[in-house]
């Protein structure tokens, strides 16, 4: 074999192991990739919502399970749906990879003018059975808000037909009832799919 | 397409006719919509959003003024963007389907903004500066849904 030979040589056996070192990495990482990871979790503060049920929801209601929460309004067309329609593929997906632990998805309305229990419940009952609507008093939904670094404010056209502009992220709550991490739009199914189950401990 | 968007129901709108608009001395369709679908109205709520490809396979943009249909109280053209991190939504006066290209509205981009559905679901009318109009007529069916 000549030094052409083993140069090739060398050169084909470090593509290929450098493919395999990728392809490892990308489909089952055990770091998370796209997911910020808050390095001290932050505790939910005290707040007093509703659920789709007409039942209180607070910091207690997220501890026991890890949940996903979006921050968004039921008269949102394209945004809102779209996000929620990620995050019910997401539990699909998990489940199908077996995945130890399912996320509750729930959404937060940041526009309980209209954004009554019922209605958020039958919103959020398109997506699946047991996601968690949350709407109440404004007040308390800005203690939440602010807590955790959401924004959102009312572009008005009248009283009736407005818009909301809001933070697209979506946060990751742990049992503890912590924000542990937060993933940032654009939301692709594949970074949840990755990195869930290692912040979750599954992986 | 339509597939990638389940679970979600949806209407599903197959274009029966996929040009109408007047067609002059073209070896291809002037402007061809393709790629239609509609979220379907949840129940309660008064807004949707619909998606559509436009392509302009003329030499001269196209400019798209006004949507409407008897099946919706009214359609806007609106433009979602997330701006360091901030979902906003606008809307939109028109749209320019430049010459030789297409024009995709799509999630999480330009959309059509539908308003208080009527029941039913028939035509889509796409009015144009010009004064013609690309006439959608509509075949329903309904994909299952998660719950």
């Amino acid at each position: 074999m000549n030094y052409k030979n083993i140069l090739i040589s060398i050169l084909l056996g470090t593509t290929v192991a450098t493919g395999i070192f990728l392809a490892g990495k990308v489909n089952n990482s055990t770091e998370a990739l796209s997911a910020l990871i808050i390095p001290k979790p932050i505790e939910l503060p005290n707040f007093s919502l509703l659920d789709q049920a007409n039942e209180p929801v607070t910091a207690d209601t997220f501890r026991g399970q890890w949940d996903l929460v979006f921050f968004g309004f039921t008269n949102c067309p394209d945004i809102c749906p779209t996000t929620l329609q990620t995050l019910t593929t997401v539990k699909h997906e998990l489940k199908k990879a077996k995945s130890k632990t399912l996320p509750r998805i729930v959404l937060v309305s940041i526009d309980p003018q209209r954004d009554t229990p019922t209605i958020l419940g039958k919103y959020v009952g398109h997506f699946g059975k047991n996601n968690l609507a949350v709407t109440g008093k404004i007040d308390e939904i800005i203690k939440l808000t602010s807590a955790l670094g959401i924004y959102f404010e009312k572009t008005t056209v009248d009283d009736e037909n407005y818009s909301v502009n809001h933070s697209a992220a979506v946060l990751l709550i742990n049992p503890d009832a912590e924000l542990s991490a937060l993933f940032s739009a654009p939301h692709l199914l594949a970074n949840y799919v990755n990195d869930l189950p290692v912040i979750m401990g599954d992986r | 397409m339509c597939s990638t968007l389940n679970p979600l129901p949806l209407f599903t709108l197959f274009v029966m006719c996929s040009f109408l608009y007047s067609c002059g001395n073209y070896d291809e369709p002037p402007l061809v919509a393709t790629n239609i679908a509609i979220i379907e109205p949840i129940t309660g709520k008064s807004v949707s959003a619909g998606y559509i490809t436009l392509i302009n396979n003329t030499h001269a943009s196209i400019e798209l003024t006004h949507v409407d249909s008897p099946d919706f109280e009214s359609i806007e053209i609106h433009e979602s963007t997330v701006d360091n991190g901030i979902a906003k939504m606008r809307q939109i006066n028109s749209l320019f389907i430049m010459a030789g290209s297409a024009l995709n509205l799509e999630r999480g981009g330009k959309h059509l903004m539908l308003m208080r559905h009527t029941g039913s679901l028939g035509t889509i009318s796409l009015n144009f500066y010009s004064g013609e109009l690309l006439l959608l007529s509509l075949q329903t069916s309904f994909t299952a849904g998660t719950h």
